[in-house]
């Protein structure tokens, strides 16, 4: 039996990496049971499925840091690039073989309510405003970032065009600039003013159905204030008139936006145009920090909020794009109970989230400050409060890339008017709720 | 005593199928308990059900082997038989089934709770997005049938005339059969987006921005890549077409045309009947260039409505399941698919068939 055990280890081991080949565009990072410390000989291994594949190797950094100050073996489990992160999961579950700790996002909460333990006496829940908190109050989810996004600028053109970004807190100021930059093309050297996409077969309905909409149900409300979120669930539009002034503010991004990556445009697209400086703003947030490192940032940028309402709205959209949730059957429940208090409480743990991962630390009482362009600037922002809350993330699960994004690119191509946009937003939060 | 001894056996048979299908029934009846057995330790029953089914399958199979009886070679045959028959139950049917059950329930990829009947049924033909793949698939499968073997076709026809460097393009058609589909979108959704525009002057838009035209792209992608391998069936089945019999019809004086109506078509009535079997069955199944390509999009609207306008159906149940998380109306979904298929297929055979034979 003792013989028998390591080779059909082996076994396992080659045939899993044989189906991780065949697996298209998942990347699977590999499980680090031969590159890192060796398995320690009582079993003391808890095991993390992280969803976000950009900071693997920092979290595999400091899980050795961890192994040798603990003795805790910690596996990180990476996926990411598009892959199936809930279909994977579902997977393990059902093979017994779920992981101590999970990413989830809000729309997932209700497919592994079941699962979670409580965190609520943890001490890291104090230190933090974005947790994820159930409805019932329990604490189940451990932020490990903060994201923030608007109208990221490349300040250079700005400066150029004599145009000081921290104007641009409403509806008409990002109107006059639009048009003050659209008639300096030539001497800025744009194609365009803004670089967005819209497109289905692009894959940007992320961006526009998910990001971009996040804004209108957030943007100029207190932060508690869910009456527009609930109204998605519900099935009502509140408040109409913000809606017709969001749908006008949207038709003013996309009308100064670049016409090839607007409508069939990628990623990628999206980024080269602003990164070669062919645009002014781009409509995404610090996680393009990496490529503007990679691409050798040349110009000074910041985040200006997406302000859609005539009314001053000075604040980006920040918070948890995801969290880490403990499974409750877990049978190292303490130790990664503490895995997660060193990672959020501890100088090493939170150099790993913020300087090698490149994140924001969710918690207050960090002394480690982003060095990366946007999340620097980002930290800015959460210091001064001056943020709306993520609410998009707890859409109904698929609403917003599914159902909302498409209509975005009927805007871009001018299928439908601003109005009719608002108008097909309404009637279809009107259907999803009779779903 | 024989008499005895077979009695026994018999009665060993017997206790192996009641056991088997207690444990069957019982299973069923505890379904929506399973979590709450196994948080509490279960009971003997419950801790020892799969040893008893294990050892009433083994009893089944001991009764029939030792019954003596005029099937017995039969029932030996079957018996060695069953490593195979067992590994294609629990991969094939047991999947099969399981995904019918899951359909009628509100299954969400992990559990589920209740059996809903069919309304996940009702539900997913109430959806106007639904019904508009249907319709976009037929029409997409109509046009990409007709177009994929009268390409094919076109081609065996001239890679088996006395072509110089006939082999080589036999090869060259076939390649693109050899890339994935998902690569070959990609490639092809550059050349769409970035290349064409640019042939024709920069300042078109690019075809997959239109509905229309982007059903067109994934239509030449597909024949593009699947052309190549119905081409090679159709070469098989002209190369057997026997030379006398082509001689002696222009010996007759008929024209190419003539020969190739009346002759060589009917010749290889075979080779039309699996052709157009592959091109349906795989029209139908469209994934990957579809996703890779458009993943559904440009949007259309119909009835005031935004539509997916090339989401096939296939794209349509993965988008249900991974996107919005609805494993079982995905399921239900997938079975109107499977019974569509099956149905036209076997449809389309049997006309095939019946040609075969008139010819």
């Amino acid at each position: 039996m003792s013989k028998l055990m390591p080779k059909l280890f082996l076994l396992l081991t080659m045939t899993s990496s044989i189906f991780v080949g065949c697996g298209g565009g998942e990347e699977v990072a590999e499980v680090p049971a031969k590159n890192s410390s060796p398995i320690n000989s009582d079993g003391n291994t808890i095991r993390l499925y992280n969803g976000k594949i950009e900071i693997d190797a920092a979290l595999k950094a400091y899980a050795q840091l961890y192994t040798e100050q603990t003795g805790v073996n910690v596996i990180i489990e990476s996926i990411g690039g598009g892959a199936d992160v809930n279909g994977t999961l579902k997977g393990y579950l059902a093979a017994d073989n779920m992981p101590d700790m999970f990413v989830f996002d809000g729309s997932g909460y209700e497919t592994w309510k079941d699962q979670f333990a409580d965190l609520s006496d943890q001490a890291w829940v104090t230190d933090t405003d974005v947790a994820y908190v159930t409805p019932d109050g329990k604490v189940v989810g451990f932020p490990y970032a903060i994201e923030g996004y608007g109208l990221t600028y490349n300040k250079d053109l700005l400066d150029k065009a004599g145009i000081d970004p921290a104007t641009l807190t409403s509806y008409n100021a990002y109107a006059d600039a639009f048009a003050k930059l659209n008639g300096m093309k030539e001497e800025l050297g744009i194609d365009a003013v803004v670089s967005m996409a819209a497109s289905v077969a692009g894959g940007m309905t992320w961006s526009t159905g998910n990001h971009n909409f996040g804004t209108y149900l957030a943007t100029g409300l207190d932060p508690y204030d869910t009456s527009i979120i609930d109204g998605i669930h519900n099935g009502v539009t509140p408040d109409r008139a913000r809606l017709d002034q969001y749908a006008k503010f949207v038709k003013l991004l996309f009308d100064y936006s670049d016409e090839y990556v607007l409508i069939s445009g990628s990623y990628d697209d999206q980024l080269a145009l602003w990164i070669d400086q062919k645009a002014v703003f781009i409509h995404q947030g610090n996680w393009i920090d990496p490529n503007l490192i990679n691409e050798g940032l040349t110009f000074e940028v910041g985040i200006a909020p997406s302000a859609f309402l005539e009314k001053e709205t000075d604040g980006i959209l920040a918070g948890a794009p995801s969290w880490w949730g403990v499974y409750k059957d877990s049978d190292h429940l303490q130790e990664t109970k503490d895995f997660l208090n060193s990672l959020a409480l501890t100088e090493e743990g939170e150099t790993a989230l913020v300087l090698d991962a490149g994140m924001i630390s969710p918690f207050k009482s960090t002394t480690v400050l982003p060095t990366a362009p946007l999340a620097k600037n980002v930290q800015e922002w959460v210091v001064a409060g001056k943020t709306y809350p993520w609410h998009w993330s707890s859409m109904p699960d698929g609403f917003g890339m599914n159902t909302i994004g498409p209509l975005y690119e009927l805007l871009a191509t001018d299928a439908i008017d601003a109005t009719l946009f608002a108008d097909m937003v309404e009637s279809a939060v009107a259907e999803n709720a009779q779903k | 005593m024989e008499v005895k001894e077979n009695k026994t056996w018999s009665i060993v048979g017997l206790i192996g199928i009641i056991l088997t299908i207690g444990i069957l029934v019982y299973d069923v009846s505890i379904l929506s308990q399973v979590d709450a057995l196994e948080k509490s330790g279960g009971n003997i029953l419950f801790n020892y059900r799969g040893i008893i089914l294990v050892s009433g399958i083994v009893l089944i199979i001991l009764g029939a082997m030792k019954m003596p009886s005029h099937k017995h070679n039969s029932i030996v045959n079957t018996v060695f038989l069953l490593p195979v028959l067992m590994t294609f139950f629990i991969t094939v049917l047991l999947p099969f089934g399981i995904g019918i059950f899951y359909s009628f329930t509100d299954w969400n990829g992990l559990k589920f709770e209740e059996f809903v009947g069919l309304a996940n049924y009702l539900d997913i033909f109430g959806d106007a997005k639904f019904r508009y793949s249907f319709f976009i698939t037929f029409i997409f499968t109509l046009l990409n049938v007709v177009i994929v073997n009268a390409v094919a076709f076109a081609l065996a026809l001239m890679v088996t005339s006395n072509l110089r460097g006939a082999n080589f393009y036999k090869a060259a058609y076939f390649v693109p059969n050899l890339i994935g589909g998902i690569v070959l979108g990609y490639v092809w959704q550059f050349v769409f987006n970035r290349v064409i525009p640019q042939l024709l002057g920069g300042e078109v838009a690019s075809m997959l921005t239109n509905p229309n035209l982007a059903l067109a792209a994934i239509i030449i992608v597909s024949t593009w890549q699947y052309g190549g391998y119905i081409m090679m069936l159709y070469v098989t089945g002209l190369q057997s077409v026997p030379k006398s019999v082509l001689e002696a019809s222009s010996i007759d004086g008929a024209t190419y045309p003539q020969t190739l109506r009346f002759i060589t078509m009917p010749m290889i009535a075979n080779s039309f009947t699996v052709c157009l079997f592959l091109t349906i069955v795989n029209s139908f199944k469209q994934f990957d260039l579809n996703f890779a390509i458009t993943n559904g999009g440009p949007i259309r609207i119909v009835d005031k409505a935004a539509m997916y306008s090339t989401e096939f159906l296939a794209l349509n149940i993965y988008k249900t399941a991974i996107t919005e998380n609805n494993y079982s109306a995905a399921q239900a979904k997938a079975v109107i698919f499977f019974i569509i298929i099956a149905s036209v297929s076997l449809l389309q055979v049997s006309i095939n068939k019946r040609k075969e034979i008139e010819a």
